[in-house]
């Protein structure tokens, strides 16, 4: 594995404006991320957490204003390339307490310069799959054409002929039965299973580097779910591809990331390798040890049949408290820490190699 | 074009052909009967005003073997119809066929050309707002668009005659009158241009485009089609651009051509319209009933148009 990550977000920040409250919703608020090449990066968190935003972001396929604020997302293929290029000079911040209180922003010419910044790399590079594969996939369209117009756009084969062979091998791929009936289905035609194989091979169509999977199992039916892991993993094996996946469920991420990356109020709390990460009697972020308490599971019942809940409210991302993001709700917070955790936000303090976490109670002494 | 859309298409034909032929049944007896209920009498007004009395009238209808009660004269028009046969018109003594022909053909050009100015203005004004709303040139395309729509045809119309013919010169005032003149042509031009721009429907046209645009915009599916690479319009136009662009040609088709009325009595356009007009203010009663049965077909035609858009693009809609 080489020392350069394949794709690495830098200080992400993606606020919306709420017309509501006349006020930002900072769904990502301050995120690095490092994706390195051929592994498995998983972000996990709550909704709302902005795991999703994230790579949406990085992807510029946030179109609602103000949008992406700033940040750096760097992809390394051949040549290291800012997906965000030039987007500073579109955009203007004015700040008062070191918070963002104002975004002006050029819309046009952003969304241009994001255009042009992602052309070659968007769909052929990086592929992206959604949760609600019935939604995500153009009704209007067989799931063959969509696969079939992933090949001609991204790869050598321009005839249709060609391009619906390697459309059909695709779908054999995802191992979809009967691929020659089913390049003709409609995804209304389809069961939510089926048309999130249709899906993965639309993306795997254009042969890309990196696969990031927003949700892919979630709205499935639990058998459904565990099939589409079981593909991905293998996938993934086979094609040796990098993959982010964005999940809030626990289980599919431990499946099948290398590495995770946990998520809160916008921004990242902890990052490790998965089995220290999940591994409820190690060291840990206290929010993530509070969500692993809440997974579903026999040994997580209390005695009353219920299951722990994180006590108190998802923060509230328009008016983020002082201090750590998490403190109002941890339940690890005591005497001797509580002063700086309501003042000062904590940074990723790096208490092992590969392993950060975002808590005064590992701050260094 | 998948053979599934075309075996749709024609069963929506089929269907339509159905519920087209018991409208104009429909409509030609409420039409005739409202002109049968009327006051005056087309046949004292074809003896120049003179009245007969009931016998002498009676043997006058049997010796021209017109049927004496009113069910037996419409059946006897619908006969004739059917026969391809409208009737003679009572102004002009010409066949109802060939006078609707010429001028229906007039209408047709103003309307069709109207509709597509209505649509090369709308569609591009529409789109571009949709993708830019807060642009200002999306704002400004949209208040002038408003602007255009609040002035009434007819003003609007007089205005051009007048900033065209007497401050340019360009045109003759009359159709057709004056074949000397350069730019004659270009007459043709003004009314569809009017009828395009001012009948009303262009800002509500702009309104419905361009909610349909951006709410398929933010469509799941759009945003695959982003983050595929693909070409956003390739997968958005069907849903954004085809089937509420029908809907809207289905939907104002009987507007614009009562607006057409108004239009070619200011221009002096020889349409369906000034036919129509002059045939109510004379109770030229089979010109009447040939342009009512015209004017539901042409409305019908319209609808059909919408339906067999929305089947050809709606693979749902083919396959059940």
């Amino acid at each position: 594995m080489s020392a350069t990550p394949l794709l690495r977000i830098e200080d992400l920040r993606t606020y919306f404006y709420s017309r509501v409250k006349h006020a930002f919703v900072r769904s990502v608020d301050g995120v690095d991320l490092e994706v390195m090449r051929g592994e498995t990066l998983g972000i996990v968190g709550e909704s709302g957490s902005g795991k999703s935003v994230t790579m949406l972001s990085a992807m510029g396929l946030v179109t609602a204003a103000p949008g992406v604020v700033t940040g750096k997302v760097t992809f390394n293929d051949e040549v290291p390339q800012d997906l965000l290029q030039g987007l500073e000079a579109r955009v203007e911040i004015e700040r008062r307490d070191g918070r963002i209180m104002r975004v002006a922003k050029d819309n046009p010419s952003w969304q241009k310069q994001v255009e042009r910044n992602l052309a070659g790399v968007r769909g052929r590079k990086i592929s992206m799959i959604f949760q609600n594969p019935k939604m995500a996939l153009n009704p209007f369209e067989t799931v063959g054409q969509q696969i079939a117009e992933s090949v001609r756009l991204h790869t050598k084969l321009n005839s249709a002929a060609e391009a619906r062979e390697k459309a059909l091998y695709w779908l054999d791929q995802v191992r979809i039965d009967s691929p020659r009936l089913r390049y003709d289905n409609h995804p209304f035609g389809l069961s939510g299973g089926m048309s999130q194989r249709a899906m993965i091979a639309m993306a795997l169509a254009a042969e890309p580097r990196m696969l990031i999977a927003d949700e892919p199992t979630t709205g499935l039916d639990a058998t459904i779910q565990a099939r589409i892991v079981d593909l991905l993993d293998d996938l993934k094996n086979r094609l040796g591809m990098t993959m982010v996946l964005i999940s809030h469920d626990i289980g599919v991420i431990s499946r099948l990331s290398n590495r995770i990356a946990v998520m809160y109020g916008g921004r990242v709390m902890e990052t490790g390798p998965t089995a220290q990460v999940l591994d409820e009697h190690a060291e840990g972020h206290p929010y993530t040890r509070a969500l692993l308490a809440s997974t579903p599971r026999p040994e997580n019942v209390t005695a009353t049949g219920r299951l722990p809940a994180i006590e108190g409210e998802v923060l509230d991302t328009i008016n983020v408290p002082c201090g750590c993001r998490f403190h109002a709700r941890c339940h690890r917070i005591n005497d001797a820490v509580r002063a700086r955790c309501e003042a000062v936000e904590p940074e990723l303090f790096e208490i092992a190699p590969g392993r950060r976490i975002r808590c005064w109670l590992y701050a260094p002494q | 074009m998948r053979r599934s859309s075309w075996k749709a298409i024609a069963s929506v034909l089929s269907q339509e052909l159905v519920t087209t032929a018991a409208l104009l049944l429909g409509v030609s007896l409420v039409v005739f009967l409202i002109l049968y209920l009327a006051p005056g009498d087309p046949f004292a007004a074809l003896l120049g005003g003179r009245n007969l009395s009931g016998a002498e009238r009676d043997a006058a209808f049997d010796a021209l073997g017109i049927p004496r009660t009113w069910y037996g004269q419409y059946l006897a028009w619908v006969g004739h119809v059917l026969q391809g046969d409208f009737g003679i018109s009572m102004r002009s003594g010409q066949p109802v066929a060939r006078e609707l022909f010429s001028s229906g053909m007039n209408t047709l050009f103003l309307t069709v050309g109207s509709l597509i100015v209505t649509l090369g203005v709308a569609v591009p004004i529409a789109a571009y707002a949709a993708v830019q709303p807060a642009s200002l040139r999306a704002r400004a395309g949209i208040l002038l668009v408003y602007l255009v729509s609040a002035l009434p045809t007819f003003w609007l119309g007089y205005m051009l005659i007048y900033f065209f013919t007497r401050k340019l010169g360009l045109f003759p005032i009359l159709s057709g009158s004056d074949e000397t003149q350069e730019y004659s042509w270009l007459f043709a031009l003004l009314p569809v241009v009017l009828l395009g721009l001012g009948n009303g429907a262009l800002s509500e046209i702009v309104r419905y485009l361009r909610e349909e645009i951006s709410r398929v915009m933010s469509e799941e599916y759009v945003r695959t089609a982003r983050a595929k690479g693909a070409s956003v319009w390739r997968h958005a136009y069907k849903e954004a651009l085809l089937l509420p662009v029908s809907q809207i040609i289905a939907a104002k088709m009987p507007f614009v051509l009562g607006g057409a009325i108004i239009v070619e009595q200011v221009f002096n356009w020889p349409g369906l319209g000034r036919i129509a007009w002059q045939a109510a203010q004379d109770r030229d009663y089979p010109v009447i009933m040939a342009i009512t049965l015209l004017a539901a077909l042409v409305v019908r035609l319209g609808s059909f148009m919408h339906r067999a858009v929305y089947v050809a693009v709606n693979p749902r809609a083919s396959q059940q």
